[in-house]
């Protein structure tokens, strides 16, 4: 078959490496942060926060990119659909990018403070799962895989499952004693920060459908499966 | 009204063709369901239609029905039988010797091929514009809109008949820029200007369909959005198919678009895909029809 828009055809395969790229620098950030937060690795913490300069400007690029082909080559179809998908991809990568950016603020703002073992290892597990995420959401967009894209769903409920479970084991290291309310508190938003990476890679799935067949979910995006505990006597019961 | 007892004469040149059968004056405006077949006046119904050039068959086994009030687009690619397609809707591909087709061409009930349907009547009920504006180079402006009017029927007073070019000229947005020179020649138009001065010809004779074939390709950018301005004007009143090459003409204009292609050399071209203008550009169902329009074919 000839491809009578060959180069525009390959302008497209750029963004889309340029974005697989950029999420894949992502992938390797989440647990590069998960250790930065259990080691206290200020120095480490500071890298990554200057880094995020460099996901802010190529997102923008790419999204330069995806607007300058949609004004000159006023693509229809399977192109419209990776050029609309794409710089909605684009905005999940770069905000996942931030999420870990502020994992590491967090870990500047309990610097100093131990964790005990449950702590440590209910982080361990979120970072690891909301990195698995973001590397299958990645891959699938990469490879237009639909089934792929399609199992993000139901790896997100482990993900939404570590996260009640985080609040939890937040609830019951303060009632013990091990940490004060400000570590507790920081220690919450960083268990929202994992929840909402999962959440984008879950995005970037249901977009990568979206390109593979124009599917649509039946119920709009949700902004995130908040369903936890509500207190210490939760906690405890 | 009894609607039947309007059809049955529809094109037979016996009868005069002054009761036109329209679409109701009201609501002009009110949105029609692209997809769903529309029970009203006008509705073209296409069955299982193959159109020969003698022995070649250009184009096989179309059936679409074209609901009324809605401009329909045809792609695709060159040869695809799309221009013959469309030809056959006012049996104008018979000029040429040998071609025939084979199927239905159902306009208000009344099969366009049934036995007793004059041509002639036909293309009265169904008006064509073609690619390159072809005004009458000797005629004036006001005798080029009468033309078709005056060829069907008899003698008219100059008030009508000055209320007819008024009438024409407006409907084709051509009236304010000539006014002031309706005695002056229709050649001496610009491309855009004269084209319109065909629809405003095509609209005189009070078609219910008008076919286009490739309106704006001899047009530049500016004549062209003029065109197309007009073409959302008239579906209001008339039925409207049109054949382009412009992928975004048929995406700015059209309410629904059928995709129309051929397997190779010497094969006859067959309609792959007819839907909703917004699903054909966003995600066709047919692989073709997205290789088609995403420029990957051949």
């Amino acid at each position: 078959m000839n491809d009578f828009r060959s180069n525009f055809h390959e302008q497209l395969d750029e963004v889309r490496t340029g974005i697989a790229r950029l999420g894949a620098g992502v992938t390797e950030l989440v647990p590069r942060v998960t250790e930065i937060l259990l080691d206290g690795d200020l120095e480490g913490a500071e890298y990554v926060i200057l880094g995020d300069d460099e996901y802010d400007t190529r997102s923008l690029e790419l999204e330069e990119k995806c607007f300058s082909q949609i004004a000159l080559q006023a693509p229809v179809a399977g192109d419209l659909r990776a050029l609309v998908a794409a710089i909605k991809i684009i905005a999940d990568v770069e905000r996942s990018a931030d999420l870990c950016v502020n994992v590491c603020k967090a870990a500047r703002r309990i610097y100093s403070h131990e964790l005990d073992g449950h702590l440590r290892g209910i982080i361990h597990k979120c970072g690891e799962q909301a990195a698995l995420l973001f590397k299958e959401a990645t891959e699938a967009y990469l490879n237009t895989d639909g089934p792929r894209a399609a199992a993000l769903n139901d790896m997100d409920a482990y993900l939404d499952d570590l996260h009640r479970q985080f609040i939890q084991v937040i609830f019951e290291s303060h009632a013990a004693g091990n940490i004060d309310l400000q570590v507790a508190v920081q220690l919450a938003v960083v268990a929202r920060f994992y929840e909402r990476i999962g959440d984008h890679a879950v995005n970037i799935g249901e977009r990568t459908r979206y390109i593979v067949d124009g599917w649509i979910p039946d119920q709009p995006y949700r902004e995130s499966d908040n369903d936890i505990p509500d207190s210490a006597e939760t906690a405890t019961t | 009204m009894n609607r039947s007892a309007t059809r049955a004469p529809y094109f037979e040149a016996s009868i005069p063709m002054t009761d036109s059968v329209r679409a109701p004056a009201t609501a002009p405006n009110e949105p029609v369901d692209a997809n769903a077949p529309v029970d009203l006046p006008n509705r073209i119904d296409i069955r299982d239609l193959d159109i020969y050039y003698g022995d070649f068959k250009a184009v096989e086994g179309v059936s679409m029905t074209i609901n009324p009030r809605s401009v329909t687009a045809l792609i695709g690619p060159s040869g695809c039988g799309k221009s013959t397609f469309l030809r056959s809707m006012n049996r104008m591909h018979e000029v040429i010797r040998g071609a025939y087709v084979d199927g239905e061409v159902i306009i208000n009930g009344r099969n366009l091929y049934g036995p007793g349907v004059d041509p002639v009547a036909v293309r009265r009920k169904v008006g064509m514009v073609f690619q390159r504006p072809n005004p009458f180079p000797t005629m004036s402006i006001a005798d080029n809109v009468l033309a078709g009017k005056k060829l069907n029927s008899k003698r008219m007073s100059k008030s009508v008949a000055a209320e007819l070019v008024e009438t024409s000229l407006r409907g084709a947005n051509l009236w304010n820029e000539v006014k002031d020179r309706l005695d002056g020649p229709g050649s001496g138009l610009s491309g855009g200007q004269q084209q319109r001065l065909c629809i405003a010809r095509a609209i005189a004779v009070e078609p219910d369909v008008l076919l286009m074939d490739e309106p704006c390709s001899a047009l530049d950018p500016i004549s062209t959005l003029a065109i197309e301005e007009l073409m959302l004007e008239l579906k209001n009143s008339y039925n409207i198919v049109i054949v382009t090459h412009n992928m975004q003409q048929a995406a700015r204009v059209s309410d629904r678009t059928g995709f129309f292609n051929i397997e190779g050399t010497g094969k006859p071209g067959r309609l792959i895909e007819m839907d909703a203008t917004e699903k054909i550009f966003s995600n066709p169902t047919e692989q073709q029809t997205q290789d088609y329009v995403t420029g990957r074919f051949g």
